[in-house]
């Protein structure tokens, strides 16, 4: 059986499918990947020691830019685990506007797997297609939140600015246009022979694979496991908002762009059923600085999959440990599962079918500077810097 | 759903003197920590009779004297149970738990790097995270590292 030897392929730091650093080794068997070894940590900032020496209220500036894509998750996993340590509860109204960023993020965040997906599988007329959509979601946040990628929505107690009512009409009339697109593309996903022939049957992962590795998302479900953090464990207002949990059974790259499509159809109705249902109120309570010493897991549906949080607090302003998971890291063990067999060609499209966020993971304990030391700048010395440019 | 309350009833039953300390503060949350020589057998009840098969993550935490490892487990509907236990700083090894959960075995490097842990068992416990030539006996995630001591070493290496 085989060849008695094999050959070992690098792939990255300069990811062949994605803008992000990351190292995988392949090990293959004529055109059959054998073997995979990743190598991570390219993009990693010190974030969990940098958790512990601020205060709660500047760490929420920290969660913010664990990713850029999926920021509003990030703090909302993080004030939810304060607020649980805090023993306070958010007003309703503050729970709408967090559920509404959360889909409008989701829908942002699958629109760009789905190009990056199609670009993948050499299909670069929806690459393009979609990602013109989705600016029209990032103006719509922009709208909202008055940016484009820290939207800065979340704050412990509750949200930091209400959302402007002429922004509802305006949501709702982009949700309508968008609709229509996403349709499109379903129907496109499930005729179009470019794109069938390319992503049926390439990088499966069984089920009982996906729950042996632990897989999350929207990964998990393309396997035809039904598990969503947003509906196992209500947060924020999906416990009052009706959805449904979208699965396929392929477990293929097909499935993925199946459940990923989908579930924006999904978070449209969502974010409808938010906007006709937000109750009036205020959007925060204020709650004091040093928080009592106790332990909270927080956990959050982020558009790749499920969030976790663990906070330690001593009772000081400062917590004592706080760890951060990811949704990509848990995706990686089955990821390597469903590379080994696949061929070399398909490595970029199984490698993008799992939508992985590689800053998001990597964030622990240390810098991964650049070695030029001119660009290592103290706290201070970026004061100073920001100072002489204000003035 | 199977109450919360019931599984700490099961687990307090099971587990008897080798719990050191349970926590419920809220519904679907459990904290439990148990004896160290306890560890591996009460992980075995959670996963083969309670049913908790999905691992979200371990949490390495300083705790001063030793480090506590903190397997955060979920149950389909989701309950998560996190279960605990600590090891010396002097003698920090304990058995990979991979053999059980195959979706351990990044989690484990991760802690290995980060806290000096050493997962006895683990199929290949090199470093996943940090920078190519960090030295090996500093491991940044224990409190006794300073912030500036580390971004020094980061740029050295």
């Amino acid at each position: 059986m085989g060849y008695a030897s094999t050959i070992k392929v690098p792939f990255g730091p300069q990811h062949p499918a994605l803008k992000e650093p990351e190292n995988f080794i392949f090990e293959v068997d004529g055109d059959i990947v054998v073997n995979v070894t990743p190598r991570l940590g390219y993009v990693h900032r010190g974030i969990e020691k940098g958790f512990e020496r601020r205060t709660y209220v500047q760490n929420l500036y920290l969660a913010e830019r664990i990713c850029g894509i999926c920021s509003h998750a990030h703090t909302t996993c993080y004030v939810q685990a304060v607020e649980e340590l805090l023993n306070v509860d958010p007003p309703p109204r503050a729970k709408y506007i967090r559920t509404i960023i959360a889909e409008l993020e989701r829908l942002h965040s699958h629109s760009l797997w789905v190009g990056v997906a199609a670009h993948e599988a050499g299909f670069d007329t929806l690459f393009m297609y979609t990602w013109r959509d989705r600016e029209e979601v990032m103006d719509l946040l922009e709208a909202i939140s008055g940016n484009r990628v820290h939207y800065a929505m979340n704050t412990l107690g509750g949200v930091r600015r209400d959302m402007p009512a002429d922004t509802f009409q305006t949501v709702k009339k982009c949700m309508d246009s968008f609709e229509k697109r996403v349709k499109e593309y379903l129907h496109i996903m499930k005729t179009e022979q470019t794109f069938l022939k390319r992503t049926t049957g390439v990088g499966v992962l069984k089920p009982e694979d996906a729950i042996t590795t632990s897989a999350v998302g929207p990964n998990l479900r393309a396997s035809g496991i039904k598990e969503d953090v947003r509906a196992d464990e209500p947060y924020a207002a999906y416990g009052e908002i009706p959805f449904h949990v979208i699965t396929a059974g392929g477990g293929d790259v097909l499935s993925r762009a199946l459940v990923r499509s989908e579930e924006m159809l999904e978070s449209i109705s969502i974010i409808r059923y938010a906007l006709d249902h937000i109750p009036e109120g205020p959007t925060r309570i204020r709650v004091p600085v040093a928080v009592p010493a106790g332990e909270a897991v927080s956990r959050v549906e982020a558009p790749r999959g499920e969030l976790i949080h663990y906070a330690k607090s001593n009772g000081t302003s400062k917590p004592e440990r706080y760890k951060v998971r990811a949704p990509t890291l848990a995706n990686i063990p089955s990821l390597a599962k469903t590379l080994i067999g696949s061929h070399l060609a398909d490595v970029p499209l199984v490698l993008a079918g799992i939508d992985p966020c590689f800053s998001c993971m990597d964030r622990m304990v240390f810098v991964d500077q650049n070695k030029d030391k001119q660009w290592i700048w103290s706290m201070e010395e970026l004061k100073r810097h920001v100072k002489v440019e204000r003035d | 759903m199977e109450k919360t309350s019931e599984i700490s009833d099961k687990l307090k039953k099971y587990l008897k003197d080798n719990i050191v300390e349970m926590k419920n503060p809220r519904e679907r949350r459990i904290f439990l920590r148990v004896k160290r020589e306890a560890f591996r057998e009460s992980l075995e009840y959670v996963i083969n009779d309670l049913g908790f098969k999905h691992l979200s993550t371990i949490t390495g935490v300083d705790v001063g004297t030793g480090i506590e490892l903190l397997y955060h487990m979920v149950l389909n509907d989701a309950v998560v149970l996190t279960l605990g236990f600590s090891v010396p700083k002097e003698k920090a090894t304990t058995r990979t738990i991979t053999d059980l959960v195959p979706s351990a075995v990044l989690y484990e490097r991760e802690i290995h790097e980060m806290l000096g842990v050493d997962f006895e068992g683990h199929p290949n416990l090199i470093p996943l995270i940090l920078p190519e030539g960090w030295p090996q006996d500093v491991y940044p995630l224990r409190k006794e590292r300073q912030f500036e001591e580390l971004r020094k070493i980061a740029l050295e290496t």
